[in-house]
């Protein structure tokens, strides 16, 4: 099963190689995945996934397409 | 002109048929002569009160439009804006909080475009580190208020459009003064602060927000509709943001601004927000856009 992750801004540094195609474990939810990438859960404010809002114990699913992101408020 | 005349009279005997974008012809009131009709009407009883030019000027544009005469300086809209949606700008109110990097590009598009009654409030001045990206931010306006140099803006690019300056940071009880009368409200403040306030204050006020934000060459742009969940509920107002690390350079910010204007034109001019619940989610590095029920 793959994702395409996307992490954006402050969290982009966190990004593995080949994260458009990112293999992940059957069952695994977003903390998971956060975990494994090493973001810590602080920073993560957003998580969108198929371009809706999800919380971190959602499930991800073969070919979902992933966003993480921080707080941004600059103008 | 002769006395005589009255105003839409006059209006009629100096539009001139000209050719739309679309190639389609329509009466197009020169720009000229808008402001020879405003300086006459500056003289009549009755108008010596607050910006007498600035309110004649657009009784002029909005006299035109109601005859289906355009104002030569809107030609350009003429297919995006409608003569209708063209009069419902002139004759709306934004509350526009913040004028630095989005503030200012949001303003000069809303100013352009003749969005009529803008008040807009911001406290800082400038500084040297805004030059990057702040359209206010000039070698002149460093160091003055960014509300001054705004007001200054306006009646360079606008002068038909009815501005209000404040500046002054605005707590949230100063929002809810600021908020009334609005027909929308504009999120264009920096930092995660204070947007939960005005947030809270625009649903109070019943008004639509318009909010934007970016980090180094990512951002988003979100309407909240009343009661409504928005950005400044996910990312709260203590969270370590990062634009602190990635900065705020020129091209995201200006984005972000383009994208919130475009969205709030689409509002005042009486269209269903594109953004209602939702946050259009970008990146200028890898040029991809998404866009993010919430």
């Amino acid at each position: 099963m793959h994702i395409a992750l996307k992490c954006f801004a402050t969290l982009s540094r966190f990004t593995p190689p080949e994260a458009e195609a990112f293999a992940i474990e059957p069952g695994e939810t977003v903390a998971d995945l956060v975990k494994r990438l090493g973001i810590p859960p602080a920073d993560l404010k957003l998580v969108f996934i198929n371009g809706a809002h999800v919380e971190p114990d959602a499930k991800l699913a073969d070919g979902d397409r992933v966003g993480l992101f921080p707080a941004v408020g600059g103008g | 002109m002769p006395l005589s005349l009255t105003l839409d009279e006059s209006i009629r005997a100096l539009a001139r048929a000209d050719t739309r974008p679309d190639g389609g012809q329509c009466q197009v009131l020169p720009y000229f002569a808008v402001q020879d009709l405003a300086r006459g009407l500056g003289r009549s009883p009755g108008n010596g009160k607050g910006h007498p030019h600035s309110k004649a000027m657009a009784r002029v544009e909005l006299a035109a439009l109601e005859l289906g005469i355009l104002p030569e300086r809107y030609q350009r809209n003429s297919t995006t804006y409608s003569f209708t949606e063209q009069i419902r700008l002139l004759t709306s109110r934004v509350a526009l909080i913040g004028l630095g990097g989005l503030g200012g590009h949001a303003l000069e598009i809303l100013a352009r475009t003749g969005v009529g009654h803008i008040c807009a409030a911001d406290g800082d001045e400038f500084q040297p580190s805004n030059l990057n990206r702040q359209l206010l931010c000039t070698r002149r306006s460093i160091s003055g208020y960014k509300a001054a140099a705004a007001a200054a803006r306006v009646q360079q690019v606008n002068p038909a459009v009815d501005f209000e300056p404040v500046a002054a940071y605005l707590d949230e009880e100063l929002m809810e003064r600021f908020l009334v009368g609005a027909d929308l409200a504009v999120d264009a403040l920096g930092g995660l602060k204070d947007r939960p306030a005005l947030l809270h204050q625009a649903a109070r006020a019943g008004i639509p927000l318009v909010t934007a934000a970016v980090a180094g060459q990512a951002g988003y742009v979100a309407t909240v509709l009343p009661g409504a969940k928005g950005p400044s509920d996910i990312f709260g107002a203590d969270s370590e943001a990062a634009e602190n690390t990635l900065g705020t350079p020129a091209p995201a910010v200006v984005a972000a601004a383009a994208l919130m204007s475009a969205e709030a034109l689409n509002i005042l001019c009486g269209r269903e927000p594109r953004l209602a619940g939702a946050m259009l989610v970008f990146d200028l590095e890898g040029m991809s856009f998404e866009r993010v029920s919430l």
